[in-house]
């Protein structure tokens, strides 16, 4: 019973058709991830950051902190 | 202010700062895109003894590695001019401040309503108090309102310096003999530092920048004060 002959060409075609695919599927992957894992988490934080954030008390905490130099704690 | 082996940006305290951190954002994730795709490429071929001696050429491929960049590349471009003509908008600033760089401090002057200025040096370490920060905190901070358009005009009476303040998103060059003009809205009360930017001399780590915001009614009472005690 003779051998098959093997296949003698289209061996680095065949690589490309393989691992391209895989390559694109993987980089859009990684920016899917750093989308969902970082952008999207960044723009939730600030919109919830602002979303209840009270202007005239966080200026009251800082203020009787002592941090500003324009305007002193409310007991000096 | 930035904190120990911080990589990113500092948090937003201006509107045009935080689009820019989104703007960062979606660009690095592009960033990340080609590399990983490259990167692969890349150990795919070096791992491997397989080569084709005979491609000449292939008009497929130029296709698609013509239009794919061209294609990420205006995907970049649009909110990229987006942000640009945002921070050019007329906006009709409540106040203008002046900015001036020299060897080595900042000098800033109100002179909006009633006139009065004052230097803005760096405290020397041995000089700090508990709380303050080495190299960046100074005797005389720059205070200003908080949620209202300032202009800032710069200029420097000697060298290039540049007046820079990474939280509210703003850099510009202080150049003798000119008047460099940015705007900004303070979102939030604080303090926001910032460094000279421009080489400059000696000192040139040594001239910081500080941003103090604080509510209008506030900033009123301090200009008058400052006024009377000039």
């Amino acid at each position: 019973m003779s051998l098959q002959k093997p296949v003698m060409r289209g061996l680095l075609a065949k690589r490309l058709r393989f691992h391209l695919p895989i390559a694109f599927s993987l980089a859009i992957a990684a920016a899917l991830a750093f989308k969902f894992g970082v952008t999207e988490p960044r723009k939730k934080a600030y919109a919830e950051f602002y979303k209840n954030y009270d202007n005239v008390k966080e200026f009251n905490a800082m203020r009787e902190a002592g941090v500003f130099e324009g305007v002193r704690p409310s007991g000096e | 202010m930035a904190h120990p082996s911080q990589l990113g940006f500092q948090d937003a305290a201006s509107p045009v700062m935080e689009e820019l951190l989104h703007f960062h954002d979606h660009t690095l994730m592009i960033v990340f895109l080609i590399s990983t795709l490259v990167l692969y490429i890349i150990m795919a071929m070096v791992t491997t003894k397989l080569t084709n001696k005979f491609i000449l050429d292939s008009q497929e491929i130029e296709i698609i590695w013509t239009l794919l960049p061209a294609l990420i590349l205006i995907l970049i471009a649009l909110p990229s001019l987006r942000i640009l003509y945002l921070m050019d908008e007329v906006n009709d600033p409540h106040l203008t401040v002046k900015a001036l760089g020299h060897q080595w401090y900042w000098s800033y002057e109100y002179t909006d309503y009633n006139n009065f200025g004052f230097d803005s040096y760096m405290v020397p370490t041995q000089d700090l108090t508990p709380g303050q920060f080495r190299l960046l905190d100074v005797d005389h901070r720059m205070v200003i309102p908080t949620e209202s358009p300032v202009r800032v005009l710069i200029t420097a009476d000697d060298v290039l310096h540049s007046w820079a303040v990474p939280s509210l998103g703003i850099k510009m060059d202080a150049v003798p003999g000119r008047l460099n003009q940015t705007a900004f809205i303070v979102s939030r009360p604080g303090i926001y530092y910032g460094q000279c930017s421009e080489i400059c001399g000696a000192n040139h780590s040594f001239m910081p920048v500080v941003v103090e915001a604080i509510p209008l009614k506030h900033f009123e009472n301090w200009s008058t004060l400052m006024l009377e005690n000039s």
